[in-house]
Parts: structure tokens; sequence; C-alpha cells
């Protein structure tokens, strides 16, 4: 079971702020956690709201994990514990009118509420605007934990109105270790820090076939967008659009394309060790030979200009296509 | 757990319950019955989280033996499922079933189910209320109180707190309040020496909780004890719980809102009245506010109504008396129709400040009891 001393390891910032709320018993009404992905803020956030509905409190704040409020928590059936999650592409108005339904009532078996959004930068301004109302006005027994990984994403005036705790990008070298003690090869292992995996995903890893050839197909498209002879185009709809299937599988060929770019400038700047990508030294070298460090400057930068257009629903061929002509020139 | 349970009685206490189980519920366990098994009685729940019922199946009732074997234990099991099982069971008593792995089987006559069942500490436990914040009232009594009160809830969630009916008990004297900010709907009865030891103020019960409560509730006069606590408010009767959650805020202050002198008093046959408005507000229907006038005449009440495309309806109602000033007001005549309908007494007076101000209904014969406020409509 997670705990604090667990989380604390990899947050230490984090936990001993959130520990120090509930021991001094200062607890806000409203918390954003906000860090990049696999960071633990929902661990955090389940631990938070167990050890505030806990019949049996241990050392540390620590929740007990086996009394039937913790347990229910765990499962998901505390009735004074609501998680909402975007259904589908962003969190639903009639999802925040549940919410606001259940501020009005009192709370169902204890004294107190708490409700969890995840992914709160999936919001559309008129939920925001809604949840809004009451962060401005708390009712003195519920607190809110909103999450997300794209703090800016937020309206200036919820950000205004939580107390913020900053969850970390891991450490990259213990990560690494700790990858590498479960068996992953050292590529695979750069790759999954690099792309912040959490611990299941990268075990899943080096397994998963499709991702190989995800990596593979990469490589070669920047191979053909290097020599230039204008094949990537053709290369790009034979075998991209066969392999990469609706926005996420795109975004997740983008995020790998962005990695070797990096390691690219990683390149130019002459700091080998920091490569992703080291079993594939002699391919950069040869591509980093034809390419100036402006030009893979620009090439990231239209990468990112590629996942933002994807997020806002541009269609994936027409956005990938706009890419791939771009970085040619 | 294992018990033999007569079918009919179990069929009635799963329709109970199933009153409260929502078929999008917010938790996933609330898609369950609890179904709990001592050896003096059976107790099944439901909830949607807003309302629980429970209902209690006795081992003996009225000579009759409900519950044969028992085993004790606890259960949840699929509310859809389990409630269609019971009914379509071919035998008359029902067997029910669970071992440690919460496998559950129904048997019944020759027919067998096996259903997968889920840990009752799963279910959420309602707050224990304590009995001596508790009063007792007759069940046609609370029904006829929220029947006069409930129509008056606003159905608008810009302001949540008057979606509930506003419960005081001081002094012995119980009073329900509903208001919507146009209508306000109060009545008060005296309870018994009982309730003396008891009060509260600011219990703002959902008004939606308060109508699924009157269809639960029989109409004849079984008690029923209510109690209240932070959070909760506990309807009990002999063989079924109602819980409900409250509403939180305060309660806004009514009993400034009702005008304590009036211009014209108007005393009039009920029946009369409501009808002349009904027949009234048939050409009132298509303006926004389903606006009647009504006007004073020596002895007499002219109600009139207009709606510029269709046409005019006017009708004069004999009075039993008019005192004070002449008047003319126009008001939204399904809240007359409300009001006169919740008060049910055959002669009224209504109570007039002037066309601005709103003005009070209240049955002529039992002073202060009910009183129905209605706002009017500026029109000209």
């Amino acid at each position: 079971m997670m705990n604090w001393s667990v989380l604390g390891e990899k947050q230490p910032v984090a936990t001993k702020m959130l520990q120090n709320s509930i021991q001094k018993n200062r607890i806000a009404h409203a918390y954003l956690f906000h860090g990049p992905r696999g960071t633990g803020k929902r661990e955090a956030s389940l631990l938070f709201a167990m050890r505030y509905f806990c019949e049996r409190p241990q050392e540390n704040e620590e929740p007990c994990g086996e009394c039937v409020a913790c347990k229910r928590i765990q499962s998901g059936n505390h009735p004074d514990v609501h998680w909402i999650k975007p259904d589908g592409q962003s969190i639903k108005k009639e999802q925040i009118e549940f919410l606001q339904k259940e501020f009005t009532y009192s709370s169902f078996e204890s004294d107190s509420k708490i409700y969890i959004v995840e992914k709160a930068d999936k919001m559309t301004v008129n939920a925001a605007n809604r949840l809004l109302k009451f962060l401005e006005e708390p009712s003195r027994r519920t607190l809110a934990i909103l999450l997300t990984e794209q703090v800016d994403a937020l309206l200036d005036t919820i950000l205004s109105r939580c107390q913020r705790i900053h969850f970390y990008p891991l450490a990259q070298e213990a990560y690494l270790k700790q990858l590498r003690e479960e068996g992953l090869s050292e590529a695979n292992a750069r790759l999954a820090s690099a792309l912040q995996f959490d611990l299941t995903e990268a075990k899943e890893l080096q397994s998963d076939e499709w991702f190989a050839n995800s990596r593979k197909i990469v490589v070669q498209l920047m191979d053909r967008i290097v020599q230039s002879n204008e094949e990537s185009y053709i290369y790009f709809h034979q075998t991209w659009m066969q392999h990469f299937d609706g926005r996420v599988q795109h975004e997740k060929g983008l995020d790998l394309l962005l990695v070797w770019l990096k390691d690219l400038v990683y390149l130019h700047l002459d700091e080998k060790e920091q490569l992703v990508f080291i079993d594939q030294l002699d391919r950069l070298e040869q591509q980093q030979a034809h390419l100036p460090l402006q030009r893979i400057k620009a090439a990231i930068y239209e990468v990112l200009q590629t996942k933002r257009r994807l997020a806002m629903n541009v269609h994936p061929t027409l956005a990938m296509e706009q890419l791939i002509l771009k970085m040619e020139r | 757990m294992k018990l033999i349970i007569e079918r009919n009685q179990l069929m009635n206490s799963i329709q109970h319950v199933m009153k409260a189980i929502s078929s999008r519920p917010t938790i996933a366990i609330l898609s369950g019955i609890k179904l709990e098994a001592q050896q003096n009685f059976v107790k099944l729940t439901g909830s949607d989280s807003d309302i629980t019922i429970e209902s209690t199946i006795p081992r003996e009732e009225d000579g009759m033996i409900n519950i044969h074997d028992v085993q004790p234990g606890t259960v949840i099991l699929q509310a859809k499922f389990v409630s269609e099982i019971v009914r379509k069971l071919p035998g008359d008593q029902v067997e029910i079933e669970s071992d440690d792995e919460l496998n559950v089987t129904i048997r019944s006559a020759a027919a067998e189910f096996k259903l997968n069942g889920q840990d009752a500490e799963e279910y959420p436990q309602p707050a224990i209320l304590t009995t001596d914040n508790q009063f007792e009232i007759q069940a046609d009594v609370l029904k006829n109180l929220i029947r006069q009160t409930n129509f008056a809830v606003s159905t608008q969630e810009t302001r949540p707190i008057l979606t509930g009916v506003h419960f005081i008990l001081e002094d012995g004297v119980f009073e329900l309040v509903a208001t919507d900010s146009h209508r306000l709907a109060s009545r008060k009865i005296n309870l018994n020496s009982d309730a003396e030891s008891v009060s509260f103020r600011n219990i703002v019960v959902p008004g939606k909780s308060l109508s699924e409560l009157n269809k639960i509730l029989d109409d004849h006069q079984e008690k029923v004890f209510v109690s209240v606590s932070d959070n909760q408010i506990l309807f009990k009767t002999a063989n079924v719980n109602f819980h409900s959650r409250l509403l939180d805020g305060n309660y806004p202050e009514t009993s400034r809102l009702i005008p304590e002198q009036s211009k014209t008093t108007v005393s009039i046959k009920s029946r009369e009245l409501m009808q002349t408005i009904d027949r009234a507000s048939l050409l009132a229907q298509d303006n926004r506010n389903n606006i009647v006038k009504l006007a004073t005449m020596p002895n007499q009440l002219q109600i009139t109504s207009h709606s510029p495309e269709i046409g005019t309806a006017e009708e004069k109602v004999d009075t039993m008396s008019i005192e004070g000033e002449d008047l003319k007001i126009s008001f939204n005549a399904k809240y007359m129709i409300d009001a006169l309908r919740a008060i049910d007494s055959e002669e009224i007076e209504i109570a007039f400040t002037g066309a601005m101000r709103p003005f009070i209904l209240r049955p002529q014969n039992e002073e202060e009891s009910i009183l129905q406020l209605i706002t009017p409509v500026r029109t000209y």
C-alpha cells in the first residue's frame, strides 16, 4: 500500500507540506497539485483523503489503510469523497452540475466532504467558472483537491484560490537506477525516464511491440527528413499513417520525435552522457552533421506546435503533413 | 449468512427500498441492496446517497412467521437483478445463502440463481441518530403537512436552499415553511406534550426527498417518529426508516415577509373562487406569467384575464363579505390555484395590503395554522 514515507522519497517537499498541514490542523479549503505525469499527484490526493477520513490515523499522519473509511476510499465507494475525471476529452458541464448539487447537500456520513478533480485543466471555461463559485465561498467542511499537469491552462481566478503544491519531476538518476534494477535495458530505461513513464508503464515498454515499431519509424522518418530528397512525405503516408492511429497515438509518436530532436541538441552541445537513444549513436551523429542547431530548434518548435494543434482537434493527417513539410525545409 | 423468508414479504420490502435506488448511482456500491439478516429480523437498505430507505421484515408479525431459518450475516446484492429475480421466482418461500467468498445463492422451489455479492463493509453507513432528539407525529398528519407546503419549493438551482422545506420545532409547535420567493406556504401544528423537550431550527429538508417520503407513507394513523441531526433527518415508521440528507446553508428569515395588517379583507367560498380563476386562466396561459386580474366590487369579486391575440375573459363571483378599501390586483393564477388547493377549506379569507404588496390566504375557521402568501404581478 502507498503511504507518506514511500511518497516522501519521490516528493519530499510536497509530502512534507501536506503532512505538516494535517499535523498543525491547518488544512486549506482547496489544494492544487501540479506537476508532470507520473509524479504521484493521484497517490497524494488518495492518501490525503484517506487520512482525512481515517478512523485510526497512525503516526506521521499516515492513514491506517485498514479501517472501513480507508478501504472504501481506495475502492471508490466512500459517499463523501467525490472523484471527477474527464469524461472523454473534457470535464463536462453535467459533472460540475453534479458537484454543484452535492455542495448544497449536507455530507452523508461524516461531517465533511472531499472532492477531487483529476486533470482539472480539462474543464471547459464554463465548467471552471461554475466551480469557481465554490472555491470563492468555501463551506467550512468541504475540501477541494485539483490535479493538473498543465498548471498554466487553468484560469487565473482558480489558481489564486488554491494552495498550490508542486510535484517535481522525478530525480532522473535515481529513477534510472530503479528502472535498471527492474531489468530494463539501458536504452529503454532512458527512454522511459525521458517520456516520464511511471514504473508500471516502463515495465510494459520492455515487451511492447507497437512501441518498438514506433521508435523505429520515428528514426527512419528523421533519416528521410535529413536526406531531404522529399521521400519523407511519402514515407509518412506509407508507414507513419499505417502505424499511428488516432490522436493519442500520434501524440506518442511526436513525443518520441521530440526526444530524438533533443538528443541532436545534446550532440551539438557535446553532452553525450545525456543522450536517450544511445544505441543509435551512429545515426544521431550522421544526422547532426546535416542539421545545424538552428534547424533543430525550429523543428522542436514545430513539433510542439503540432502537439498543440492536435489537442485542439485539428485533423491528425493535416497537422502531421504540415509538420513534415515544415521540417523538410 | 443463510435465511428462508416468505417471498411476498421480501418482495414488498424490495419494492420499498428500490424507490431510493438510482439507475445511475454516483458511487458503484449504491447500485446494490444491502441485505442484513439477524435472528429477529431481516433488514434491506437502498440508497442514492440523497435518501436512504431501510425496510425491516420482523421474524413474526400478526401471528405469521415471515422468516424461518436464519444464520446472521450481511451482503450487498445487485438491486436491478435481485428485484426481478425475486418477483419471478416460482415458490412462496425464498432461500438466500451467501458463503465467505460472497457468492450468493437464491433458491425457490426448483429455481436456483447464483449471484456475485459485494462486501457489506463497502456500503455507506448512515449516521446513527439518537432517540432523545425525537418526536412523534401521525403519518396522515405528516403527509398533509408535506402536501400543503412542498409544492411551493423552488425548482431553480439559483438559490439552492429554497429547494427545500424549512422545518422548525419550538415549544411543541411544529412549523413547515416553503417558498420560491414568489409565493410562500406555511403550516403549523401543535404536537403533543412529549415534543416540548425537542426543538430545532434551520433544518432544511430537500423537496425531492419529501415527495419520495410522501409516496412511501401510508394514509392511515400510523405513528411516525422524526429525529434530526446536523446532517440527516430520519422518519421512522414501524417497518420502514427513511433517511434524507439536509440542505446546507441558512434558510432566509420568512416571518418578516408576512404582512401583519390588511387594508382589504375578503371572505369567500374557496371552491367557487378556484373554479372561477381556473376558467379565467384558460385565456391567460399564453402570456408568460399566467396572469389574472382581480377587482373588488360591492359584495362581488371581478376576475378578468386577457391575452392580446386571443381575447378576454370576465367573471363575477359572489363573496360573503368585503371589508376595507377598493382594490385592483394582478397575480399568477397557478399560484392562486395551488394555494387554494393546499388550504382545502370550504371558506377562506384573503387579506390584501394594496396592489403592490403580497397578500395572504387563510382558512376562515382555524386561524393561523395554515397560511399561503402570494406576491402580485405589476401590470399597469
